[in-house]
């Protein structure tokens, strides 16, 4: 349950390090090779919420119906599909495994 | 409806890689993430206000997910909060990631730091030049936190009447979008190693480290691009 307090608390750590890495790098003198490694981070970071949030629950390791779901929306992906049919399937074949187990 | 030429170049960048498609995507998951979110947090207690004061303050989804997940079993509030605050150091890294990309001036860029998510990152991230990566996160930020907001506020109004977000498959939205954002990314070598490397590493560490440090750790499969030769 959330309160107030934990709201502002929330947002102060949220937006404090958002802030933080907005202003915190020099645009200009970040040299080419750590510029690489920063272009690598949303790939690394977003493979690695896309593996939480299929695979674990509540801090565990978990195989439900979203595993199906996300794997069908990859097949989307692969096969080029619009990602608004990707996102569909992918709530569909969740839900409808849930319906039909 | 019209809508003015200026307001149209706006939101839906010409030239770039961000598409009506996607657009139309990206509104209609964070308007239900909103929605599910919120539903979710009501439903578990949260005073209606303080959901709605979440939504435009916090303007995030996985910190006040984490908050209750860790209280919920057992945590203290400030477990929980810290926990919140754990889940978010990706923002932080983001943020450092796409601002040498936006704008020079320390102050916008602070102002736009409130909006950086998941997907308008990665979105602005897959353009050549920087000025269409700029273009692309003001349009697809848009289309990401106005949906949000929208969202996040019904749920909170029809919170009583909707059921469990996760009989619609809600839950299978957020990681299938960010899925489908990267998925031409993937297509690269080096990138592909990248992320199945983070994938793994995310997940050998659920369970024994608490929640946001998996993403922290996976975070540096990024240092292999040092030795890259893109």
């Amino acid at each position: 349950m959330l309160t107030w307090g934990v709201v502002f608390a929330l947002a102060v750590g949220v937006y404090g390090q958002r802030a933080l890495g907005a202003v915190a790098v020099d645009t200009n003198r970040v040299g080419a090779r750590w510029r690489r490694v920063l272009d690598a981070l949303p790939i690394t970071i977003i493979a690695a919420v896309v593996a939480l949030q299929t695979f674990s629950a509540s801090g565990e390791l978990t195989v439900d119906a979203r595993v199906a779901g996300v794997g069908a929306a990859a097949i989307c992906a692969w096969r080029r599909l619009p990602m608004m049919v990707t996102v569909l399937v992918a709530a569909a074949v969740t839900a409808g495994l849930r319906a039909w187990s | 409806m019209s809508v003015p030429p200026a307001v149209r170049r706006l939101v839906l960048p010409e030239g770039t890689e961000f598409a009506t498609g996607e657009a139309m995507t990206l509104a209609f998951a964070y308007f239900t993430v909103g929605l599910s979110v919120a539903v979710l947090h009501v439903t578990d207690g949260t005073s209606p206000l303080v959901m709605l004061g979440s939504i435009f303050i916090v303007n995030a989804v996985t910190p006040t997910l984490a908050y209750a997940a860790v209280t919920a079993s057992g945590g203290s509030m400030i477990a929980g909060v810290f926990s919140g605050w754990l889940v978010s150091t990706r923002f932080g890294l983001f943020a450092a990631a796409i601002a040498p990309r936006l704008w020079p001036s320390r102050r916008t860029r602070a102002a736009a730091a409130h909006v950086m998510f998941d997907p308008n990152v990665a979105m602005s991230h897959r353009e050549e030049t920087d000025e269409n990566a700029r273009r692309v996160f003001v349009a697809s930020s848009f289309w990401l936190v106005v949906p949000w907001w929208v969202g996040g506020s019904i749920g909170v109004l029809i919170a009583d009447q909707l059921g469990d977000p996760k009989v619609l498959g809600l839950d299978a939205l957020f990681p299938a979008t960010l899925l489908a954002i990267v998925w031409p990314q993937l297509r690269q070598r080096d990138s592909l190693v990248m992320a199945l490397l983070a994938g793994v590493v995310a997940l050998a560490l659920v369970g024994p480290a608490p929640g946001g440090v998996p993403v922290l750790v996976a975070a540096t499969a990024s240092l292999l691009a040092l030795s890259g030769t893109r």
